[in-house]
């Protein structure tokens, strides 16, 4: 592997205790809980999506997608071939396209409930914060995790473990053809968070490899450009690294 | 007479009617069909000793039929013809009963005209003097026949002669196939409330679930009609996708529907009817998820899908099935959950890498700057410029040449096919539009101008603008592939 990509896994301790056990990276998501993902832009829901399907390991059961319909317009709807390269995208897909929000919620909700759903990923264009604090509750009582993805004017008070901004960014050099992309490279700026809050604020550069599954945090990648079509200068000029445990 | 105001008859307001009352029929019987365009026939085998007899049922049907002022005539026997014949020849409303076997003594009587003939018909039978159905007992067939003009019409004479006296069978066509299964509640009061219709609605379902369990099947679909006192019918549907028969289940569907029934002046008969049935899947339930064959729970899915559907319509709940095909958007093709789910695709390492949100339909892009035969250098997607800084492709898609084989819709045909050919009486505007259009199709053959609509093929790239958005873009066409103008280009797919 690459010295510079770090495994994403085991990276984060609170501050003044190097050994205790930190909160893993994705602080849950997709295993457990409520986690909201919005979009640093308009546009960066692809990137949502991956970083979702890359991050999440759901144990057993389908997927239930639930997409407003306005989102699936503007956004697409996810496609099975694609997916197939991300650790959540093998499990079966149920996909539920309600139109107005309060179906959505309600859809989400039924979900949640369901034994046979092991996780829900829903594009929503907003939720409050008693209509996330009671899918929370719902999510903690069945324990099926739910993820929400949700467009860039996403602000305000959420019942929600946790917030990330999710933007992408120029894809990882490609060793075979530098013409064309490489590896899926995101900016995920973690906004809020219940189970370390002394992390909010912290940026992750993360990279994802559809070949190893692997989701690892890139470091120096975003104080630099990554100026993909001059190999030689990007590699040389990379700054330490921004997360380190300290 | 200033005071007589004469209508035109409402046709299909009759047949609104005619269709309504029909649906109300079904608490008699589950068989009901339309007889002409003012008979309703109701199949009656199985049902009558629900009345008390042939003979109740119908004294209470005409008696029902009176207080809501419906003008009537029942008649009942053992053939659809000789039931239709004794309420349209009899006279009076009846009920005119006959018993099975008795047809041939019992029609003799009646005037042909109760024989559901054509009027053509009626006149020709009249004109030879045979008035009665008796008389066409005795008549040779052949002599019949010879005597008609046309052959179609003796054959209608004698198959409804036939008909009637069972010598053939006559099919009912019912509005709505019977249902397998059916609970009935009669309510002693009319209901007024919807508490007593939820109420009847659970004392039903367990009748019906304890029926299914019997018979060891299931059911897809269920329908629960109330029938008011005052000759009308509301009902509501609800569909499973697999067989179910779980009261508990069956009654949380209806539950987001319940509300569409209107009691209005009063329920006085529930029924409700199990669709589509089918044989359980009774296996056990494995103890543990390893031992399960798939980790999903299929029948704990079907349930969630159903509560969705109940809720947000039918087909709501969808998923996406792998087809054979190159063309993304038949290779995932969307289809309404029915039980069971598709396989995973495989991952394909012939096919190039494929995006991770396919759009709905392929957005057109304006090129501001491309090379030939390359992928565009800077283009606008939504009305906004992105400049591209990698790109990778192209991978090239033919089209499905087999699905084009048809015949191509700018083709030759139709036009001259439909119209006879030039005539003088005939408007002269639209004559000189088929010469006109004759005479630019001969053109184009001559000239070898490229055939429109054969599908072209569709060169995919993947590229990545400077802010690291990845799209799926593809341009339909090549130049001088002889199939349409210049290519085109197009969003298809978001990577992530």
């Amino acid at each position: 592997m690459d010295p510079r990509l770090v495994p994403a896994r085991d990276m984060v301790r609170p501050p003044g205790k190097a050994g205790a056990a930190g909160a893993r990276f994705p602080l849950g998501l997709g295993e457990r809980g409520v986690h909201e993902l919005a979009e640093a832009a308009y546009g960066d829901m692809p990137a949502l999506t991956g970083f979702a399907l890359a991050a999440a390991k759901p144990r057993k059961g389908a997927i239930l997608w639930v997409t407003q319909a306005a989102f699936a317009a503007a956004h697409g709807q996810v496609l099975p071939h694609g997916a197939v390269g991300y650790p959540a995208g093998r499990a079966p897909l149920l996909i539920v396209r309600p139109r107005k929000l309060v179906e959505a919620l309600w859809t989400i909700e039924e979900g949640l409930r369901s034994s046979a759903v092991g996780l829900v990923i829903a594009d929503v264009e907003g939720a409050d914060f008693t209509a996330t604090r009671r899918l929370a509750l719902a999510s903690g009582r069945h324990g099926t995790p739910l993820v929400l993805l949700m467009p860039h004017d996403r602000e305000g008070a959420t019942a929600a473990s946790s917030r990330w901004r999710i933007g992408a960014r120029p894809s990882a050099p490609n060793r075979f053809d530098p013409h064309a992309p490489g590896r899926a490279r995101w900016q995920a700026v973690l906004e809020r968070s219940r189970e370390a809050p002394w992390l909010a604020g912290h940026v992750f550069d993360l990279d994802y490899d559809d070949e190893t599954l692997s989701l690892t945090v890139v470091s120096g990648m975003a104080a630099g450009q990554a100026a993909p079509r001059a190999p030689g200068g990007a590699d040389g000029e990379r700054a330490p690294p921004r997360l380190a445990a300290v | 007479m200033p005071e007589i105001v004469s209508e035109d008859i409402d046709r299909e307001a009759d047949q609104r009617a005619l269709a309504a009352l029909a649906g109300w029929m079904v608490r008699y019987s589950p068989r009901v069909a339309l007889d002409g365009i003012d008979g309703l026939m109701l199949e009656t085998s199985g049902c009558d000793h629900l009345f008390g007899g042939e003979a109740a049922m119908a004294a209470q049907l005409s008696e029902t039929l009176d207080r809501e002022g419906i003008g009537h005539a029942i008649g009942l026997a053992g053939t659809p013809g000789a039931a239709s014949a004794l309420a349209r020849g009899m006279g009076g409303s009846g009920p005119h009963m006959l018993a099975e076997g008795m047809e041939r003594e019992g029609l003799a009587d009646l005037c042909v005209s109760a024989l559901r003939l054509s009027p053509e018909a009626e006149t020709l039978l009249r004109r030879f003097g045979l008035t009665r159905i008796g008389q066409l007992y005795g008549v040779d067939r052949k002599a019949l026949s010879r005597r008609f003009q046309s052959r179609d019409m003796a054959d209608a004479v004698v198959l409804r002669l036939d008909q009637a006296l069972g010598l053939r069978t006559e099919p009912l066509d019912p509005l709505r196939p019977a249902p397998a299964f059916s609970a009935r509640l009669p309510c002693p009061e009319p209901l007024g409330a919807t508490e007593g219709v939820s109420d009847g609605l659970r004392q039903l379902t367990e009748m019906l679930c304890a029926q299914l369990s019997t018979f060891g099947q299931g059911a897809r679909a269920f329908a629960f009609h109330a029938f008011r006192s005052d000759g009308t019918v509301s009902g509501v549907e609800v569909s499973a996708a697999r067989p179910v028969r779980e009261p508990k289940h069956i009654l949380r569907l209806f539950r987001e529907r319940i509300d569409r029934i209107d009691p209005g002046f009063g329920i006085d008969l529930l029924l409700l009817e199990a669709r589509r049935t089918g044989p359980m899947a009774t296996s056990a339930v494995a103890l543990s998820g390893d031992l399960a064959a798939t980790d999903t729970d299929l029948a704990a899915l079907s349930a969630l899908a159903d509560r969705i559907n109940a809720r947000l319509g039918e087909g709501a709940t969808r998923i996406i099935r792998p087809a054979e095909s190159h063309i993304p958007e038949r290779a995932a093709r969307e289809a309404a959950f029915a039980g069971d789910l598709p396989d995973v695709p495989a991952p394909c390492v012939l096919a190039g890498p494929r995006p991770l949100r396919l759009l709905a339909r392929p957005e057109p892009l304006e090129v501001l700057a491309s090379v030939p035969d390359g992928p565009p250098v800077r283009f606008v997607w939504r009305r906004v410029a992105r400049r591209v800084v990698r790109a990778d492709g192209p991978e090239r898609i033919a089209p499905e040449w087999w699905r084009s084989l048809g015949p191509v819709p700018d083709a030759p045909a139709g036009g001259g096919m439909t119209r006879k050919w030039l005539s003088p009486k005939l408007d002269k505007r639209a004559d000189a539009a088929l010469i006109e259009a004759s005479r630019r199709r001969l053109e184009e053959a001559e000239r070898g101008e490229p055939v429109r609509n054969l599908p072209r093929a569709r060169d995919y790239y993947r590229i990545e603008d400077e802010a690291g958005r990845r799209y799926w873009v593809f341009r339909r066409g090549l130049y001088d592939d002889g199939r349409g103008g210049p290519p085109e280009w197009f969003v298809h797919g978001l990577f992530a």
